[in-house]
């Protein structure tokens, strides 16, 4: 084989792979419609698919449509959408800040978001006006911009001690914000309220309906589309920043783009849904064991995954004890966690 | 002049690193930079190539002030290789060379035949056939330099600024890595820790302190005073009785 047949790019040649992808998505999501506590026939959920999407009238039963339509298809979506955001954004950090152990929570935002939570929840700022997506939101933006004003301040930037210092600002701010959600708990919450908090920060799809929707799925594909764009830029980055500059790529400009969405898409995704752990931080090196270190590859590879693991860890948190739904970060984590061992030992011939 | 720097300076805190230095690189030259450790060499590099802004001064590439050009354009004239640039994925050998071809593509340019063309003939120019499927850390570390400069080659640059090159080379390599660079159709700056390599380039610098002291044709820089009041070492010129070629010998001031 001659050098130049070894070096046939993958992007041109498997083209197929994009389709071939959004094929996977498209069957998990149907999977994960299909499948529920109440029992429903496929041809029902097709049916169901068919009234509502291309106008069909089939006559079905409406609790049956309701529970298709309203409840599991947006709860599908919207694990997807997060699994997918989370997957892709600890990628990005751990390319751009070159450490194995980034993931989206690193910033500050998980921290953050739960602090913004009980404060409007337990500590009613907000005279209820607000809700707590929106509470653990602002949260979530508030930790991160102290974060990263507290690491620019601190000499963050293109060398190899400023991108630590992001990372050590993380963690103060991770610190001084958990701290706080639990001097709020402590002081204010009763029992019940302490419960139904510790469920939210663990992760929890059970309240999601087509609004959430209509915004974790634009998210997270404007975090696949800017993953996508800057491909090669990430790549750049496997040397260190300042071969990265070298190499022509923008450093500034490209850590503020991308850090600045990450933090966006996190935050989303933390509001809606809770922080569920695990995902941001294995799934990128789980899809680099398949697809190789090359963004171009990993970026969609990542998303995919993120996307089709965390669908999986609803339908078994929805399944596994009748009658109770378990947090989806207990999942995520009973489940990841061999699957990623599994993986690492695998992966062991590979340097 | 390809590249010329004026009162380029640099400084941290109240150290300055590099201090007032003027040079002007005529195209296709080879100009070696000598100095002992932290005279400045490699800060004085990494200010030519523009991935460190000076605090005092200023370089300018084919007559345009460096400052204003984007990173890009910068990059498909000049390529740097830094010292010891290591990483912790599992990246192939040619997926490391590939990365040199990352000013010349865009999302809207795509990598095409002509990029696979010139990747390959950077890592055979490197003396690299065969271990394009190599993970980088089963490399040694002379493997790992060559394939950095395979990477820079691929660049394509007109200005090749290359920091300590030979370091962890056998002799062979270091050799055929010179005399690669020296024939290559671009202007490079090398910085050297070898005097008698740095007595075949075409120009020589000696660094100290952060100074340019002197610059000049090899045998008119690196004589014996200079070499004495810069180094500390004592040198005495041999010539080999075969070709004439002068030949530093070293030792320490007694």
């Amino acid at each position: 084989m001659t050098i130049a047949a070894a070096g046939q790019h993958s992007m041109a040649r498997l083209w197929w792979r994009w389709p071939a992808g959004v094929v996977v998505l498209a069957a998990t999501v149907f999977a994960g419609t299909c499948i529920g506590e109440t029992a429903i026939p496929l041809s029902v959920v097709v049916q169901t698919l068919a009234n509502k999407v291309v106008g069909a009238t089939y006559p079905l039963d409406p609790i049956d449509m309701g529970i298709v339509w309203n409840y599991r298809l947006p709860r599908a979506l919207v694990a997807a959408s997060c699994g997918a955001g989370l997957a892709l954004s600890g990628l990005v950090l751990q390319s751009l800040l070159r450490n194995a152990l980034a993931d989206p929570y690193l910033l500050g935002i998980s921290a953050g978001a739960s602090t913004g939570a009980v404060t409007v929840t337990i500590a009613g700022i907000g005279g209820g006006a607000v809700s707590m997506s929106l509470g653990a939101f602002a949260g979530a933006l508030t930790a991160f911009l102290l974060v990263a004003l507290l690491a620019k301040a601190a000499g963050g930037g293109v060398s190899a001690r400023g991108t630590g210092q992001i990372i050590l600002a993380g963690i103060a701010g991770s610190q001084l914000f958990n701290a706080l959600t639990s001097f709020i708990i402590t002081k204010s919450a009763n029992a019940e309220q302490a419960r139904g908090i510790m469920f939210w920060l663990l992760g929890n799809l059970s309240g999601v309906r087509w609004p959430d929707v209509t915004l974790a799925v634009p998210v997270a594909a404007i975090g696949l589309v800017a993953g996508v764009w800057y491909a090669r830029a990430l790549d750049a980055f496997a040397f260190g920043a300042e071969s990265a500059a070298s190499l022509g790529v923008p450093v500034r400009t490209v850590q503020t783009v991308l850090i600045g969405l990450t933090a966006l898409v996190t935050a989303v995704m933390v509001s809606i849904v809770g922080s569920i752990g695990f995902v941001g931080l294995v799934i990128p090196h789980a899809a680099r064991f398949v697809v190789g270190v090359r963004h171009g590859r990993l970026v969609p590879a990542t998303a995919l995954t993120g996307a089709a693991f965390l669908m999986a860890a609803d339908v078994l948190s929805r399944t596994m004890i009748p009658g109770q739904v378990l947090p989806i970060g207990v999942i995520t984590a009973l489940v990841g966690a061999p699957a990623f061992a599994l993986i690492l030992l695998r992966g062991r011939r590979r340097p | 002049m390809i590249l010329q720097a004026r009162n380029l300076g640099w400084r941290v805190g109240r150290t300055q690193i590099v201090d007032g230095v003027d040079l002007a690189v005529r195209e296709g030259e080879t100009l070696g930079l000598v100095g002992p450790n932290g005279s400045g060499k490699s800060t004085l590099l990494r200010l030519l190539s523009g991935i460190l802004k000076p605090t005092t001064g200023e370089v300018s590439v084919e007559g345009q002030p460096l400052d204003a050009l984007p990173r890009r354009l910068a990059a498909q004239k000049i390529a740097y290789l830094e010292q010891q640039a290591d990483t912790g994925e599992a990246i192939t050998v040619r997926d490391a060379v590939e990365l040199g071809r990352t000013p010349w593509l865009s999302p809207l340019q795509p990598w095409s035949h002509e990029d696979d063309r010139i990747v390959a003939e950077a890592l055979a120019d490197a003396d690299l056939h065969g271990f394009e499927k190599r993970y980088w850390a089963m490399l040694s570390g002379g493997e790992k330099q060559r394939v950095h400069l395979a990477r820079a080659l691929a660049q394509r640059p007109r200005i090749l600024l290359l920091d300590e090159p030979t370091n962890h080379l056998d002799v062979r390599h270091q050799l055929s890595i010179l005399k690669l660079v020296a024939a290559l159709p671009v202007t490079s700056i090398v910085a050297l820790h070898d005097l008698n390599q740095a007595l075949t380039c075409d120009r020589v610098g000696v660094m100290a302190g952060g100074r340019l002291m002197a610059l000049g044709a090899p045998e008119e820089v690196l004589d014996v005073e200079s070499i004495a009041e810069v180094f500390g070492v004592r040198a005495s010129i041999v010539v080999d009785p075969a070709d004439g070629a002068r030949i530093f010998r070293l030792d320490h001031i007694r």
